[in-house]
C-alpha cells in the first residue's frame, strides 16, 4: 500500500517546484519543458540529495518511487498518444524531394555519428551483459529523435508554422520521430528476446500483425470519432472513455508483444483522424491533467534517476561534451547541409538545423527506456540527459540569432499570452515537449 | 531522368545511401569490441564469520555476511549501496575480473568501535558461472584484528523490466 501522506507530499512539492521553474525558464524565453526537466532534476540526487540527503530520503523514501513512477508512467502513455495524434504522416508527402532528402540526412547523420561515438564510449560507459549492436542502436535512435510538439509550438509561437521552413521542420520531425520509435521498438525487442522464450522472429511477426491489423482494421473504425465530432461538434463522455479505452488496450498489445506500452500508445494516436479541429478537440480533452499533474511526475521521477555526481573527474566530462558536441553535429549540422544544398537559403537551413536539434521530454522518454532494459548505465543517462537539456536550451538562444527578426514579433505575443493555456503545442499554445 | 531528378538521387546516394553502409561497417567493426564484465545488480554475500566470535568490532563485517548488495555499473566505475539506512553509495571499480569497492554499513555501535563502518571489498567475478559469482575478501577498516574475512557472492536474477518499469 503507498503511504498517502508522502505520496500526497511528493505530488505537491513536485508540481510546485516544477511549476515554480517552468515560469522562471519563461521569463528567460525559454520553453516551460526545460524548467520543468531542470526542475526534475533539482529533486533528485544531483542537487536536493546532495545538499540535504535526509530530507531527500524522508520524501522520496525508495519503497515510495514505484507508485510515483505509475503515476508517472500513466502520463507519459497519454502523452505519447497526444504525440501520435498530433503527426500527420501526409505532411511529407506534400513536400517536395528537398523534405524527403532533409528528414532522411536529419536521421542517418547523427544516427551514424553516434555509432561511431559508440565505438569509443562502448568499452568505457558500458559492459558486456549489453551488445555493442543494441548500444550503438540506442545511441543513433536517441540522438536522432526530435521534440516534434515542442518543435510545433516554437514555429507556431514565431508564426513560422505555415512558412517552408516551419512545413519543412515539422515534416522532417514527424518522419524522425516514427522512425526513432520504430527503431527502438527493435532495440528493446532485440534485447528482451535475449531474456525471453519467445524467439525474436515470433515478436516481429506478432508486431506485424498487430500493425496491420491496427492501420488496416482499427483505423477506418476511428474515422467513426471524426464524423460524431463534425455532426455535433463534441465527443461525448462515453466516446471519450472508449477513446481511453483503446489507447491502453493498444499499449497492452505492445507490452504483452514484448515491446513496451509506449509504442501502442503512440501507434493508436498515429492512425487516429487528422482532421485538425478533431486533434485540437482531443488534445484539448487530455492534455490539462496530463500536462498539469503528470507529466511534472515524469520529470521529478526522472531527475531521481539523474545523478550527475555519476559525471565526475575531467574525463567524464569529455564524454559527456563529446556526447553534445556529436548530437548537435549530427543533427544541427546534418539537417542545415542537407536543406542547404536541396536549395534553401544557408540562414533558414541553420534555422531548420537548429529546430530539429530540440531534443526535449521526447529524448527523457527514450532515454528511461534505455536505463530501464539496460541498453545504458546509470553515468551515461545522467550525460544524456544533460545533452537533451542543453540542445533543448539552445535551440531559442541559437534561433533568436539565426531568426532574430521572427522572434521579435513572437517575443511580443508571447507577453500577451495567458499563462494557463498549456497545451502540447501543436496548435500554438504553452509546449510541455 | 530529368536533370533535379538524378541531383536528388546523387545527392540521396551521398548523404544517406554511404552513410547507412558506413553504419553497417561501424556496426560490424565494434562487433570485435569488448566491454567490462558486467557485475551490475543485486548480490547476494555469504561467509563465514565464525572467525569473527569475540571481536567487539566485527560487527560492520557481520551485517554484511547474509546480506545484500546493490551494484551499479557504468563501464569500469561501480557504485556499491549495502543496507545502511541511510544507502550512502560507495564506489568501486572493475578491472578485468577483479573488483575493489567499499561502501559504509551502519552497525549497532559497541564500545570503542565506530558505528558507521566501512567495508572494503576485494574479489574476482567468475564471468562464465551462471549466474555470476564473485569470491574475495572483505576488510572492516576499524577492526584491524578482525583480519580479512573470505566471502561468496552471487548475482540475483534481474526482475523483467516492462512497461512499468
Amino acid at each position: 500500500m503507498p503511504n498517502l501522506f508522502i505520496l500526497t507530499l511528493q505530488l505537491a512539492v513536485v508540481l510546485a517546484v516544477c511549476r515554480l521553474t517552468g515560469e522562471l525558464f519563461r521569463r528567460i524565453h525559454q520553453p516551460k519543458v526545460v524548467g520543468e526537466m531542470f526542475a526534475g532534476i533539482m529533486l533528485g540526487p544531483s542537487l536536493l540529495g546532495w545538499i540535504a540527503p535526509h530530507f531527500s530520503s524522508y520524501l522520496f523514501p525508495v519503497n515510495s518511487l514505484g507508485f510515483l513512477n505509475a503515476l508517472s508512467q500513466v502520463g507519459v502513455i497519454v502523452f505519447m498518444f497526444l504525440v501520435g495524434l498530433g503527426i500527420n504522416p501526409r505532411e511529407l508527402k506534400k513536400q517536395g524531394h528537398a523534405a524527403v532528402l532533409t528528414s532522411h540526412v536529419s536521421i542517418t547523420a547523427p544516427f551514424v555519428l553516434a555509432a561511431f561515438l559508440a565505438l569509443f564510449l562502448y568499452p568505457r560507459l558500458s559492459d558486456d551483459s549489453v551488445s555493442f549492436t543494441s548500444f550503438a542502436l540506442f545511441m543513433g535512435s536517441a540522438m536522432s529523435i526530435t521534440a516534434f510538439p515542442v518543435l510545433a509550438r516554437i514555429l507556431s509561437e514565431r508564426n513560422m508554422l505555415a512558412s517552408r521552413l516551419g512545413t519543412v521542420a515539422i515534416a522532417c520531425a514527424a518522419v524522425d520521430d516514427v522512425t526513432g520509435w520504430c527503431i527502438l521498438a527493435y532495440i528493446v525487442v532485440l534485447i528482451r528476446s535475449a531474456h525471453s522464450s519467445t524467439s525474436i522472429w515470433m515478436t516481429t511477426a506478432g508486431l506485424g500483425v498487430f500493425g496491420i491489423f491496427m492501420v488496416y482494421g482499427v483505423r477506418p473504425l476511428l474515422r467513426g470519432y471524426e464524423r460524431v465530432y463534425k455532426a455535433k461538434g463534441e465527443l461525448s463522455e462515453n466516446l471519450m472513455a472508449f477513446m481511453v479505452l483503446l489507447v491502453l488496450a493498444s499499449a497492452l498489445c505492445t507490452e504483452y508483444l514484448g515491446i513496451h506500452l509506449l509504442f501502442g500508445a503512440f501507434l493508436m494516436g498515429a492512425i487516429m483522424p487528422k482532421q485538425r479541429h478533431f486533434v485540437r478537440y482531443v488534445l484539448d480533452r487530455f492534455e490539462t491533467i496530463t500536462v498539469t499533474l503528470l507529466l511534472p511526475l515524469f520529470f521529478a521521477f526522472t531527475g531521481l534517476r539523474t545523478n550527475i555526481g555519476l559525471v565526475k573527474g575531467p574525463q567524464m566530462w569529455m564524454y559527456c561534451g563529446l556526447i553534445i558536441l556529436v548530437a548537435t553535429a549530427g543533427k544541427l549540422g546534418g539537417s542545415t547541409l542537407a536543406s542547404w544544398l536541396s536549395g534553401m537559403p544557408l540562414r533558414e537551413a541553420a534555422g531548420l538545423g537548429t529546430l530539429m536539434n530540440t531534443r526535449g521530454l521526447m529524448e527523457l522518454v527514450i532515454l528511461n527506456i534505455g536505463l530501464d532494459i539496460g541498453v545504458i548505465s546509470p553515468a551515461l543517462f545522467s550525460m544524456m540527459v544533460i545533452m537533451a537539456l542543453f540542445t533543448t536550451f539552445m535551440t531559442t538562444p541559437v534561433l533568436r540569432l539565426i531568426c532574430s527578426k521572427e522572434l521579435d514579433e513572437s517575443s511580443a505575443a508571447i507577453a500577451t499570452k495567458p499563462a494557463a493555456t498549456d497545451s502540447l503545442g501543436l496548435n500554438g499554445t504553452e509546449s510541455v515537449a | 531522368m530529368p536533370h533535379t531528378s538524378r541531383n536528388f538521387v546523387v545527392a540521396y546516394i551521398l548523404l544517406v545511401g554511404i552513410p547507412l553502409l558506413c553504419l553497417a561497417g561501424v556496426l560490424k567493426a565494434g562487433r570485435s569490441i569488448s566491454a567490462p564484465v558486467s557485475v551490475d545488480g543485486t548480490w547476494k554475500i555469504e561467509a563465514d564469520t565464525s572467525s569473527l566470535a569475540g571481536r567487539p568490532c566485527g560487527n560492520a563485517l557481520l551485517a554484511v555476511s547474509g546480506s545484500s548488495v546493490v551494484i551499479s555499473q557504468s563501464g569500469k566505475g561501480l557504485v556499491v549501496t549495502s543496507n545502511n539506512p541511510a544507502k550512502t553509495p560507495g564506489s568501486g571499480l572493475i578491472e578485468g575480473t577483479n573488483v575493489t569497492a567499499s561502501f559504509q554499513t551502519s552497525t549497532l555501535a559497541s564500545a570503542g568501535c565506530n558505528s558507521d563502518s566501512r567495508v572494503i571489498i576485494t574479489a574476482a567475478v567468475n564471468p562464465k558461472s551462471e549466474p555470476r559469482t564473485l569470491t574475495g575478501s572483505l576488510i572492516a577498516s576499524d577492526c584491524a584484528s578482525c583480519g580479512t574475512l573470505q566471502f561468496h557472492a552471487w548475482r540475483q536474477p534481474k526482475a523483467q523490466s516492462g512497461g512499468s518499469h
